[in-house]
């Protein structure tokens, strides 16, 4: 007789008592939600135990699940361990999980219009609890699943996995790799900083070059969304990010995993013999279960990973988030992120339609046909010296241009810009101006000069005072006084008349390193910047607030295609402005002065009627006492 | 067995289970610890980065100042003689050099007018000294600032912002001057005009780069000295119909509620002179025109000025027991609007008790009483 007018669980309670009822229900729950496995199951399987009933309770949730219906029973024993696979398809996968969780949290956040997106940044990282921890994780995991998928190629690759029945399954892992790449360098431009807008634009630019003109002025638009990356150009990346290369990398996911099933994990070359597929005739005694052994592997696999990430998002690695994007003003040093360094260095080889677009397609061209060529059956590594060779090959040829790819290769900026540049750069690409981090106590309002140094260490540092007072007579003497105080006029900074050189106090010692590196700088660089010297000005600008200009003052010399020209004796050639007989400067038709490089000498090989090309240039950034640079940039 | 051939026959990292999943949850529970511990530090890290951004904005601005602005509000921002104002101004920063005079002398005062407990004659004695003290303090003062006096600036009206009846914040004054130029200021800057700097309104500069502009002239506020002032090359002009421009002196009725209901004592109110005021017809003693009718007339922007005695009496008192009668209400309403914002409208001006004597509240509150219905 039920309690109930219809058959319920107090029924069961009444009819077994409340402990067995209980127990039962919740064992019956469990049972459903493994899709087969109930309590006892469960405890036999994680204590490494055989399964006590029959049938095998741990096959029915690859039966019956959804979750698991995709996922093999059992493996092979020679697949299951660290090697072959190094478990780098598993990592990738994680990745794509791990991408799109984080991802989806930054996306609360994130107004994909240039008005605001940088905005959006700020806040994430000064109002947004743990959003910091986020961004640094997505940024993170982003790279790390390039180079994950990238090894996970490689590792195909030399176990010859490709091979036949497997090329398709290899075709997918290439549109795979294309798609990661994409979804990195679509989601670089999101923050909206420099780093962002100037890395994209070179990535764009590429597509201008496909031909002809019409075809990549036509991509180029439909890109960018206009001449230049703008508000149309942001929401299209973010498209492209958020929505249609996620499709394609789901799709391509589940078809390159129902490949993998399909035809079996491939076993170590040297397990089979050549020309044989034994991987889906698993040995009962070769079988790992993937309940629980592949199981236990795969969830510790992720939670070691994870551990890993978070320990470097908290003390190793901050994404980098530099000033707010301006098309007006092109950073020095801009480089594509760096799985796209290859086809930054292949451009500086010469032509951009051939290096920038037909080169990188034939690279994907070769990947993708590659299975379909090499046919030769054996997968054994002493079998394969050509294929080995060609990837050896590969990988160099991919270091090289990445490397040529940097923009200490093949860019020829002048020496002065160059050592500006790295006393004053904005933090970016992990590097920082030498002046930045110096702590604001230390930079002492006053004029310093790089000869300080030159007198420390080659005269006598006793009489530094007395020397400077010397250089300084000279520098008035020369007119370089003038020239200086001009140049500081052109930058808003009116110099006292009279001005001379000040010692650097003995209580700012990073800033005499500053000026010591300085002065390194320069000596490296003496052959271009003959007779050079650099000069430090600090000024007190507001309360809390210093600015600081570096100048350099040199004599200009003989410059051939970017390079300075030599002479035999290996020193560079100066160059100078003819004089005539009165002093003046000779000018030409045009009404400019005469340079000559071969003036006419007298017996003591002093040049005559000539006056050297003096050159000053100078950059200043402001320093706020609360701004704290790091020498990397978020990090401490 | 070494461990490369046990890496070639397939051996996983931890072959054992239990190792697994050891190493699986400890590594689980480490992350959660990490990120709890990070969670816990948050707001101090948040407010560090936001400390740390407020003043590379203000470095950011420095620059975009050198390279736009400094030519005609010179380097140092004292500005440049009939061609633009200073920015590094305590004019524009509204810092009052007699504030600290003015509140002494208020407190002496009060104690010497006290009729409930006269001071004594020795007592009466040391505050005439001391108040003579400070008139010659003042004098010293206004002698030491007199060529700032002749060059236009007026230590009586020494809040620019209250000068051109502002009613919003400094940051958005000087933010929204930059956005749109000053277009009349051809008319008084011989021939030189402020343009626009926005990209909204045709000039070169994005809003992010006027914040950080922004952020670079606030960072000139300090505590002034009168040298600061004497090195100001050019005050502010500004813009005002002659016509209007009859008041001046500081002396509002301030805008502390309290003090405000106080001050009105025993006047009297004039309805009517306060319906001029209230609608913008009539200055208040102190030369500004209120213009209360602009935002109350309809009663979208603020609450409908029909019914406002009514409502104040059947609806405001009963749930606001701090106020003791619907004049005091009044009152605290007009000079510290911010004590009590009526849902569904903004906040109003919080200055307006700087910009009216007791006469002109008084009138006002007058004016709104006859406001029944």
């Amino acid at each position: 007789m039920s309690v109930l007018p219809f058959p319920s669980f107090l029924d069961d309670i009444k009819e077994k008592g409340l402990r067995k009822a209980v127990f039962e229900g919740v064992d019956e729950v469990v049972e459903r939600l493994t899709a087969g496995m109930n309590i006892q199951d469960v405890r036999e399987a994680l204590r490494g135990e055989a399964p006590s009933r029959k049938p095998n309770p741990r096959l029915t949730p690859h039966a019956d699940g959804f979750w698991l219906h995709m996922r093999p029973s059992y493996f092979h024993k020679d697949m299951t361990g660290l090697y072959p696979t190094f478990r780098l398809g598993w990592l990738s996968t994680y990745f794509v999980f791990f991408e799109t969780i984080t991802g989806i949290f930054l996306m609360i956040w994130y107004t994909p219009s240039p008005e605001i997106a940088y905005g959006n940044m700020l806040n994430i990282l000064s109002n947004v609890p743990l959003g910091q921890l986020m961004r640094d994780l997505h940024r993170l995991g982003a790279e790390g699943m390039v180079l994950i998928v990238w090894l996970h190629m490689l590792r195909t690759f030399l176990t010859g996995s490709y091979k036949k029945p497997r090329q398709f399954t290899w075709f997918t892992g290439v549109v795979l790799l294309i798609a990661t790449m994409f979804l990195s360098f679509t989601g670089y431009l999101l923050p909206w900083d420099q780093l962002a807008l100037w890395a994209v634009t070179i990535g764009a630019s590429m597509v201008e070059a496909a031909p002809p003109p019409i075809v990549g002025q036509t991509l180029n638009l439909l890109f960018r969304g206009g001449p230049e990356l703008g508000a149309n150009g942001l929401l299209r990346f973010y498209l492209l990010h958020v929505l249609l290369v996620p499709a394609v990398l789901f799709v391509f996911t589940g078809v390159h995993y129902y490949k993998v099933i399909v035809h079996g994990h491939s076993l170590p070359p040297q397990k089979e013999n050549i020309g044989e597929d034994t991987a889906k005739r698993v040995p009962l005694d070769k079988r790992v279960y993937f309940i629980p052994d592949v199981l236990t592997s795969e969830m510790m696999w992720i939670a070691v990973t994870t551990f890993v990430l978070v320990v470097l998002c908290v003390w190793f690695f901050h994404a980098p988030l530099e000033n707010h994007a301006d098309p007006q003003v092109t950073p020095l040093g801009t480089t594509a992120p760096w799985y796209f360094l290859w086809i930054q260095g292949a451009l500086k080889l010469g032509d951009k339609v051939f290096w920038g677009i037909i080169f990188p397609t034939l690279v994907i061209i070769l990947l993708m046909v590659w299975p379909y060529v090499d046919t030769q059956p054996s997968r054994r590594y002493a079998h394969r010296r050509f294929a080995i060779t060609v990837c050896a090959l590969f990988v160099s040829i991919m270091t090289i241009l990445s490397y040529m790819g940097l923009p200490e290769y093949g860019v020829t900026t002048s020496a002065d810009s160059e050592i500006r540049h790295e006393l004053t750069m904005e933090p970016a690409h992990s590097h920082i101006g030498i002046i930045r981090p110096v702590p604001f106590e230390q930079l002492v309002p006053g004029i310093y000069t790089t000869e300080q140094i030159r007198i420390e260490r080659e005269v006598n540092p006793a009489d530094l005072r007395d020397d400077l007072e010397v250089f300084n007579q000279r520098v008035v003497d020369l007119g370089h006084a003038d020239a200086i105080t001009s140049e500081m006029g052109t930058q808003q900074l009116p110099l006292q008349a009279g001005w001379s050189f000040d010692v650097v106090p003995a209580d700012a010692p990073l800033l005499h390193e500053v000026l010591v590196e300085f002065y390194e700088m320069m000596e490296e660089e003496r052959q271009e910047l003959r007779n050079g010297y650099g000069i430090i000005i600090i000024t007190e600008s507001q309360p809390n607030l210093r600015r600081v200009d570096v100048l350099i003052h040199w004599e200009e010399v003989l410059i051939d295609r970017g390079h300075v020209a030599l002479d035999a004796n290996g020193n560079s050639i100066p160059l100078f402005y003819q004089l005539d007989d009165q002093g003046a400067r000779v000018l030409d038709d045009n009404g400019r002065p005469v340079i000559t490089s071969t003036p006419t000498l007298d017996p003591n090989g002093t040049p005559l009627n000539v006056e050297p090309i003096e050159r000053i240039t100078s950059s200043h950034i402001f320093l706020h006492r609360s701004a704290e640079y790091f020498h990397r940039p978020g990090g401490n | 067995m070494g461990f490369f051939s046990r890496f070639l026959n397939g051996q996983m990292l931890f072959e054992r289970i239990e190792t697994r999943i050891l190493v699986g949850v400890v590594m689980f529970v480490g992350t959660l610890i990490l990120v709890g511990w990070v969670a816990i530090n948050e707001t101090a890290r948040m407010a560090a980065f936001e400390q740390q951004f407020n003043a590379r904005a203000v470095e950011r601005g420095a620059a975009l100042y050198v390279s736009n602005c400094a030519s005609c509000h010179n380097p140092d921002g004292y500005g440049q003689a009939n061609r633009a104002p200073a920015l590094n101004n305590p004019q524009l920063f509204g810092y009052d050099y007699f504030a600290s005079i003015r509140s002494e002398r208020q407190d002496l005062q009060n104690e010497l007018n006290n009729t409930e407990t006269p001071p004594t004659a020795e007592r009466t004695e040391a505050l005439q000294l001391r108040l003579g003290e400070l008139d010659a303090q003042e004098l010293q003062l206004r002698q030491q600032m007199q060529q700032a006096t002749q060059r236009g600036y007026d230590p009586d009206r020494p809040d620019r912002l209250l000068n051109l009846g502002w009613a919003g914040s400094r940051q958005a004054f000087i933010f929204t001057t930059l956005v749109h130029g000053r277009p009349v200021s051809i008319n008084y800057w011989g021939g030189n005009v402020m343009v626009a700097w926005s990209q909204q309104a045709g000039g070169p500069l994005r809003n992010d780069q006027l914040q950080d502009l922004t952020s670079f002239i606030m960072n000139w506020n300090r505590d002034f000295t009168v040298e600061d002032l004497l090195s100001v090359n050019q005050f502010a002009i500004e813009p005002v119909d002659p016509r209007f421009a009859t008041g001046g002196g500081a002396a509002g009725v301030g805008r502390d509620g309290a003090a405000a209901y106080a001050a009105i004592g025993e006047l009297t109110g004039d309805p009517n002179r306060g319906q001029s005021i209230y609608n913008g017809q009539e200055p208040t003693a102190l030369g500004f025109y209120m213009a209360c009718a602009t935002c109350h007339a309809g009663g979208n922007v603020g609450p409908l000025t029909t019914g406002t005695w009514t409502r104040v009496l059947n609806e405001r008192l009963p749930a606001l027991p701090q106020y003791t009668s619907g004049e005091e209400y009044l009152v605290h309403s007009i000079v510290a609007p911010n004590e009590y914002v009526v849902t569904g409208y903004a906040g109003m001006p919080d200055n307006l008790g700087d910009q009216m004597d007791a006469q002109d509240l008084v009138d006002l509150v007058a004016f709104l009483m006859t406001q029944d219905q």
